[in-house]
Formats: C-alpha cells, structure tokens, sequence
C-alpha cells in the first residue's frame, strides 16, 4: 500500500513537471520595410450600388467580376463604395466605370455624370422591373392598410433608393400621403447595408413602417424571423436595376463587357451558378429611355427638381 | 523523543496538506496553467478570427483607414497584443500596426491554409515570445487576404505565475487555518487526553481516588430536583449517576451497569450531561477505577486470607512428618514441604524448580522419572514402599503418588506424599522376632514344666545314692557330678520358667538398698577372688521401698553382677547406684533408678540392641545360655519398669567406662 501511495504521488508529480515544449522560430523585427499600395494599370472598376452590405455585394458579384475577367480579357475589378451618394460620385470623379445601380439612381448619374445605360436585369421572378415594399411589424394592430400609415414613424432605405424610397414615397403620393403627413421621415445609417437595418429597424420597433426593395425580407430571412414582419402595401413596378457605363468609357470595352454580360444563361450550368449568386436570372439590352417612368416618378415626388435636378430625356 | 499525540496530529496535518499542496503545486497548477495558456492561445485566436471578420467590409471597400482603426483598436484592447497586420493574396501587406515600417520577416513565419481556420506559432524576436495567429479572412468560400495578430507570450507567463502564487499562498493559508482549526479542535482533545493518561499513571502507583471527567454545569439532582442527600450520587460532582450503583432515583433500574445503562440512556439526566465520546472515556474510567478499587479491595482480602490459608496449610505441612511434593507436567517440584527438605537434606530454595535427575542418584532418578511418566499417562496412582540411602543411613519410606488433574492455571501436576516407615519396620522386625521368641518360650516353658519333675526325681534319688554311698567310693564323685548337673538343669528351667513367665510370683514391699546389699553379700566373696571391687552408692536420703517381687528383682541384680564380672574379668570396678526419681509431670510417676556399671570392655553398638534377646550370648556355649538379660528384661517389665544399657557409661563414677544398665522401677515414694 504504502509503495502505491509513492507512485501514484510521484505519478502525479511527474505530470505536474511535464511540460508541453512548443516549436519557437527566431524572427528580427528590426528589418523592415515600406508598404505601399500599388494600383493595377488599366482596371476597370465594377461597382454594385451598396443596397446591402459589401460582403452580400461581393458574394453577389464575385462570380460575375471573375466571369467578365475572363470573357472579356479586361482587368475587370470590383470596388465598394460606401454610399449611394459615394457610388454616385465616384461615376463622376470616374473611379467606377462601370456601375451596377438601381433605376433611381442611374437617372441621377445619367442627369449629372452622363451616365449611359447598357444593360439590365430580369429579376428572379421572370420580371425585368421590381416593386417596393411598405412594411410594419406583424403585431402592429394600428396599421391595417396604407392610409394606417398617416403619423407614423417611417424609415426608408435611402434619399436615393429606388425601390426602397422612392417607389414608395410615389404609392404614398397616389395614396393621399404626403411626406409632411409622415411622423418622421428617417434613412438607414451608415454604410452600406441599408435594406436590412430599414428591416431590422422595424423588427425592432424603432420605426412603425419600412420601406424596402421586393425580395429583401428573404435576404433578412436566415437573420430574423420575417413572420414577424407585415407588407402592408406593394408599389408599382418600375424597371429594374441597371448597368451603365461612365462617361469617356471606351465602348469597345462596354460593347464586350454587354455581350458577355447578355451572353450568360440560366440554363448552362456555369452561368446559372453565376446568375444564382447575382440574384437575377438574366441580362438583356437596355437604353437610356427604358427609365423615362421613373424619371417621371422622381419628378412627381418632388425629389427631381429639388434634390436631382432636372429630368434630362 | 517521541512524539506526542497533539505533534503527530499536526504533523499529519502538515504532511497531508503539503502533500495536497505539492499534488496541487504541481499537478492542479499545471493542468490550469495548461488550461489557462489554451483559453490565452484560444483567446487570440478568437480576436483574430473576430478581427478578420470585421475586416472583410473595409478591406473589399479598401478603406485602409478603417482597417487601420480596426487594427489599432485591437492594439489597444489588450496590452498583450502587440501587432496585428493584413496580407492579400499574394502575401502582400496591406496594413499593419508596426511603426516604422513593417518587419519582413514576419511574412513568411507563419501561414495558414483556405482550409484552415487559423494557425498558431510562436515567435522569439531576442526580447519577446510571441504567439503570432494567422487566421484567413473570408468572404463566404473568397479569400481576401490573412489576418496576423501577435500576441505577447507575458500575459500567460503572468497567469502562470498568478496561479503558481495563488497556489503557494493558498497552500499556505490552508496550513494556517488547518493549524489554527486544529489547534482550537485538538486543544481540548488532548488536554482531556493527558488528563486521562495522568489519571491513569496515578491509578498504575495505586492510587484510585482520580477525578478525570470535568464537572458538570448541572448535575443530576438539579435537574431531577430530587433532593435526596442519602443518594449517593447527591452532590457527587465527578462522578456520573449512571455509573453508580444504589442511586435512590425512582426513575432508575437497580443492578449492575449492564443492565441500568440501557435504561440510563433514556433518562433526561444522561441526555443532558453526557458528552463527547472523550468525556465519555474520562467518566467510564473514573467510574472503573471505582469499581476497580472495589474490586482491589476485594481482591486484597481474598489475597491475604489465601495468603493466611497457604501459610497455615505451609505450617500444616511442615508439621506432617510425612514428606509432601508436588511436582508440575515437566517433572519440576514446585512445592514441597518441611520434612520433604529435611529427607533430601536441601533448603526449600535448593529444590524448587529442579527435577528428579538434580535431585537423586541417577539409577533412582530413572525410576522415579518413569515412575511419573506412566503416572501421567495412565492416571493410575501409585503406593508403595521405597527403600532409600540417605546421609543418615538407610530408610523405608511408603511412597503414595496421585495425578492431580489440569486446571485453568496449571496443567498436570504430580502429588507424592511419603511417610518414613524406618521405625516401623523395625517394630515389625522386633515383633516378628518377639512373636519367634515368644513362641520359642511357650514351647521351652512347656518342654521346662514336662522335665521339671523327672529332673525332680533324678535329683531326689541322686541324693538318696548319695546318702547311700561312701564318699570313698568311685561311685560317689559320679553320683556327685549327676546331682550337680541335675541342678544345673534345674536352674535352666527356673530360669526358662521365670522366662516364660509362668511362675509364680509373690509380691511384696522391699527397700530396694536392701536387696542390693542382700545380693552384693551373697555374691561379695566371689568378686572379691577376681580381685573386682564392687561399691554401693545409694541413696540415704529416702527409703527406696517399693512393691514387688523381691527375689526376682535380687535375680536381676545378680544377673546383672554377673554379666559385670564377666565383663571385668579381674581388678575391675563394678558400681552400683541407687537413688529416688521425683515425678515430674501429673502424668509421670515417681520411682527408683538402679544403675550398674562397670570398667569392662563394654559392648559393640551393632551387638547393643541384641542383648535383651533370649539366647543371644556373647560367651562360650559352656559359660552363659543367653537367657540371662532376657529373664532380666522380662522382670523389669513384669514391675511395670524399664531396664537401657548404654556402652560406654553415660553417667556415675565408670562414666565413659565399660557397661552401664538403668533400671528404673515406678514406686510410692513418700517425700517429706
């Protein structure tokens, strides 16, 4: 027994003074260097309005970018401005050469950076045109329909969102509903993301109503439970996103990118995996008059003259 | 010096709680610091997957500002983080947090795979250990670049020696109290403890009377309130009612502690004195050494009356002059008696413990030793007569040996008791010779009594020829010679007659001086030719009359005279003393002591006691018949007396000289 005690102690013991050596490799901190960003020459910067978080624009498009690397043989990139105000600028300052944007904002960088549209999409439900949304949280009993929506505490995606202002701020007009008669008026903050804080501010209750694009609640759908959430109203539909090429772009370099982006089809396994990320299903030609509907809108809404100038046709 | 309870307690103490403390030094401590430096590692790797995570957004927008404010706020939520940088992917820094330019070699040090989350290695930069993560940053399956986060190795060094510490001092409180606990618990443990081992020190020197259990606050007859002063536990404050025994409680059950402590446990008395199993050891031994007082007590009695009963059975024994032993199952005497030492001439020391060998010759030993071995195996007891030499001679023991069964104390043991039956057996002798003799004499006197008359006849017509035939004639000498002869047969069968005692006597009060003088007149001349010298002491103070036959007693003398002549031969002395015995005793009576002596050649010690026997003679067939000092022996004991020879003299003129008789005849002295 006693001899039992004495190896389990010097057992003990013996685990107690083990210890675990590590591998350690010898680095001189002292030899250092500058770092500098060197910029690629002849790139060309593909930008997707920041509706939603850069991570969902770079997971949409990411395929995309590599598809047109590789179709086009440009030094196609993608970069992520902040916001829609951002994005819109940097057409102008012709950081981005080719833009990826809703409708409501192609006119405004049509209007002032003389934009040209060369392409859009056809959304995942078939349809070339999208509609915005009026939502309010499930559980709101006070708000049954649209005119429910008179003083309440409204949040909208963007001053330059389409689906999520814009189209709606246009249903209210024809409902009766004039931003005056809004509680508050509030936008998303901050950069990029904008759809899923205007849902997740009404999930919350901060706001009473939202306004977003169709198809963003299922975006929302693996963050929150989005039974939660009540459309209270549907706008009408518009003519969807849109790609557009910057001014001075050279059109040989739009006219390949066009093609290939019109060449992607649903049915070929490649391509459907690409349009499946994107979250649209197809690419089809378009023109600057495609969006006289929406200019129109703007205009009626009041946000044309005052805050975009004029509708240039 | 050995040590004490209280030190071996503390000692244990000490050595469990050292031991626990080694085991936790070395063991717990290290499994925490194990564990500990695992949450550290872990901890880093999770700011480095958090950091790349929150770095994904800024680095696809290329805000390098951002990424710096995400870095450098990562910086500065820990002190042990020392740099964290970014590299695309092509390995190129992106951004990092160094000042003065980005270390190179911190590139390549580390690196880690699309299908890893994270890879760890430690760095020695000279002055530092780092442990440097490299976690890739991921949009969904894109790879923008790797996140590196170097964290300094100090702040798991300060945890383990947080813990080493922690662990010491822990060790070391824990000793404290375990003292300071065990110090307040054992205190009074082992004061009660060296109480009852002083108590019990002073119950080994004799003395009872201890008081070990500590008193009590409230005591029986408060708490029964029965106010009994005769009860004798009533204002006994050592010692515990229930320990006693003849309480007057009516509530108790009398009789011994077996049977009242079973109901003394139910009592409110017992439930509200009793105490710890200490104080309960301290009251059961005081409670002990009362009992064991009374029992000592007890026991002393019963000691010294077995003591007084072994002395007197001892003085019993030793007054037995029958030898007693007893000898154990090895052969051993251990015990004997007085007349047993005095046989084997040995003091009672000298043979105790020895065996049959140490104590007798070999050739009896051997005897003895079987003797005692078929006696413990069959039981069987033994008698008989055994024939021993001793220093004294030889001597007739009658010997009985019995098995005393196995006892509690004793196994087997051996008692022989044996009587000296020497006398005896020569009294047996002697009778056995009497009875011959007196047979030999009934048949003399018968064979005496049928030739008394014809020698008679033959005697009667001797003298008649005699008287017939002249003196001249040749005829007359041998007539002569038949009468003198017819005599001589005549006094042969006197004296065989007298012998057997069956003539007959006339009694009659003499004065013994008298006779003496009548028998040394007759017989004065005689001595006188032989030139022996025959003198008369008597004693003139009293007349020496007794009751008797005077003409057997002058027998006696003249028979005695004579054997005195014979003795003598010529110019000799012969000494006749008379004188009066006075009675000493109630018992006793007073009497007359006649002693002849004489200066001759006295007679052998072996021949001495033989000379009383009838035809037992020293002389020629001619000269004596042997039945001189017989008839003499059978007068004196005929007048109730007795008659001792004693060679040489013992007493009077001729002491140390030839032959002295004593003679002493009882009589009705008149003292005056």
């Amino acid at each position: 027994m006693k001899y039992l005690w004495s190896v389990l102690l010097s057992l003990l013991l013996f685990y107690g003074c083990g210890n675990q050596d590590e591998s350690v490799i010898k680095v001189d901190l002292n030899i250092k260097e500058r770092v500098i960003f060197e910029e690629e020459p002849d790139v060309i910067n593909y930008a997707y309005l920041p509706q939603y978080s850069h991570t969902i624009s770079y997971t949409r498009h990411h395929a995309i970018i590599q598809y047109l690397r590789k179709e086009t043989g440009l030094n196609i990139k993608q970069i992520f401005p902040d916001t829609f105000n951002q994005h819109m600028k940097m057409v102008g300052q012709k950081k981005i050469d080719i833009s990826f944007s809703n409708p409501f904002i192609y006119v405004n960088i049509a209007h002032q950076y003389n934009a040209r549209a060369f392409a859009r999409i056809v959304e995942v439900k078939g349809e070339d045109k999208f509609r915005g949304q009026i939502i309010c949280r499930a559980d709101n009993s006070l708000i049954q329909n649209i005119s429910d929506c008179r003083n309440k505490r409204w949040i909208a995606v963007d001053s330059t969102s389409a689906g999520g202002y814009l189209y709606p701020l246009g249903h209210f007009i024809d409902n009766g509903i004039t931003r005056k008669d809004f509680k508050e008026i509030a936008f998303a903050p901050g950069p990029g993301g904008k759809q899923e804080k205007v849902i997740l501010s009404v999930y919350t209750g901060k706001y009473d109503i939202g306004t977003i694009r169709e198809g963003s609640l299922e975006v929302m759908s693996e963050k929150i439970d989005i039974n939660k959430i009540r459309v209270v109203s549907m706008t009408d539909s518009y003519p969807g996103w849109v790609y557009s090429a910057r001014e001075g772009l050279d059109k040989e370099k739009v006219k390949k990118i066009k093609q290939a982006l019109e060449k992607l089809d649903l049915n070929n396994k490649t391509d459907g995996a690409i349009l499946e990320a994107a979250n649209f299903i197809k690419v089809i030609p378009s023109e600057d008059s495609d969006f006289d509907s929406v200019r129109q809108l703007a205009y009626k809404a009041g946000l044309s003259s005052e805050e975009h100038g004029e509708i240039h046709r | 010096m050995k040590l004490g309870f209280r030190r071996k307690i503390f000692l244990g103490f000490f050595a469990l709680l050292l031991i626990q403390g080694i085991v936790m030094f070395f063991w717990v401590s290290q499994v925490m610091k194990e564990s500990l430096l695992e949450e550290i590692k872990s901890h880093g790797h999770s700011i480095g997957i958090s950091l790349s995570a929150r770095m994904v957004e800024p680095m696809l927008a290329m805000d390098f500002l951002r990424m710096k404010v995400l870095m450098d706020q990562t910086v500065q939520l820990d002190d042990d983080i020392f740099y964290t940088f970014v590299l695309d992917t092509k390995e190129r820094p992106l951004i990092h947090t160094f000042k003065n330019g980005f270390p190179v070699e911190l590139k390549d040090v580390n690196s880690v795979s699309d299908k890893q989350k994270g890879s760890m290695q430690l760095l020695d930069t000279g002055d530092y250990l780092i442990y440097d993560y490299a976690v890739p940053v991921f949009v969904n399956n894109y790879r923008l670049g790797t996140l590196r986060l170097g964290l300094l190795q100090t702040r798991a060094e300060k945890a383990t020696n947080k813990i080493t510490v922690s662990a010491i001092v822990t060790i070391l409180l824990t000793i404290l109290m375990a003292s300071v606990v065990g110090t307040l618990l054992l205190n009074p443990v082992t004061k009660s403890i060296k109480k009852l081992h002083a108590s019990t020190e002073k119950a080994l020197r004799g003395d009872l009377d201890v008081r070990t259990a500590p008193s009590l606050k409230r005591n029986c007859w408060d708490i029964m309130q029965c106010n009994q002063k005769e009860c004798p536990a009533y204002e006994n404050f050592h010692h515990r009612c229930w320990y006693m025994a003849g309480t007057l409680c009516p509530d108790c059950i009398h009789g011994e502690y077996a049977k009242t402590i079973d109901s003394c446990q139910q009592c409110q008395v017992y439930k509200k004195c009793s105490g710890d199993e200490i104080q309960s050891l301290a009251e059961s031994f005081d409670a002990m050494t009362i009992s064991l007082k009374d029992n000592f007590y007890d026991l002393k009695s019963a000691e010294s009356i077995v003591n007084e009963q072994k002395a007197l059975l001892q003085t019993i024994l030793d007054a037995v002059p029958d030898f007693i032993s007893l000898q154990d199952h090895e052969g051993r005497f251990i015990s004997v008696n007085k007349a047993f030492c005095e046989m084997l001439d040995r003091d009672n020391e000298q043979i105790l413990g020895k065996t049959n060998d140490d104590l007798f010759p070999e050739q009896f030993a051997q005897i003895y030793n079987r003797e005692d071995k078929t006696l413990f195996e069959t039981g069987i007891a033994l008698v008989k007569e055994n024939k021993i030499v001793v220093a004294k001679g030889v001597k007739w023991l009658h010997v009985v040996k019995i098995l005393v069964p196995e006892t509690k104390t004793m196994g087997k043991s051996l008692v022989c008791s044996g009587r000296d039956i020497t006398q005896l057996k020569s009294v047996q002798d002697q009778l056995t010779h009497a009875q011959k003799m007196e047979s030999v004499g009934r048949l003399a006197a018968g064979v005496a009594h049928e030739i008394n008359t014809p020698l008679g006849i033959i005697l009667g017509h001797a003298q008649l020829l005699l008287e017939d035939i002249k003196d001249q004639e040749l005829a007359y000498k041998d007539v002569q010679t038949i009468e003198r002869q017819t005599k001589n047969c005549s006094k042969i069968v006197k004296d065989l007659l007298n012998f057997s005692r069956s003539g007959k006597s006339a009694t009659s009060k003499f004065d013994i001086n008298e006779a003496v003088k009548e028998v040394l007149g007759m017989i004065g001349h005689t001595f006188s030719l032989n030139q022996v010298v025959v003198q008369h002491e008597y004693d003139k103070e009293i007349d020496l009359v007794m009751k008797g036959n005077k003409e057997k007693i002058k027998q006696v003398f003249i028979n005695l005279l004579n054997n005195a002549l014979d003795a003598v031969k010529e110019n000799g002395n012969i000494v006749v003393e008379t004188k009066s015995v006075k009675a000493i005793s109630e018992k006793t009576q007073n009497g007359i002591e006649i002693s002849i002596s004489d200066t001759g050649k006295g007679i052998d010690r072996d021949n001495i006691n033989k000379i009383f026997e009838p035809f037992y003679t020293t002389k020629a067939p001619d000269k004596g018949t042997g039945l001189g000092l017989s008839v003499t022996f059978g007068i004196i004991k005929e007048h109730n007396g007795t008659i001792k020879a004693f060679s040489p003299s013992t007493s009077g003129k001729n002491k140390g000289k030839g032959t002295q008789f004593i003679i002493a005849l009882p009589c009705d002295l008149n003292y005056t």
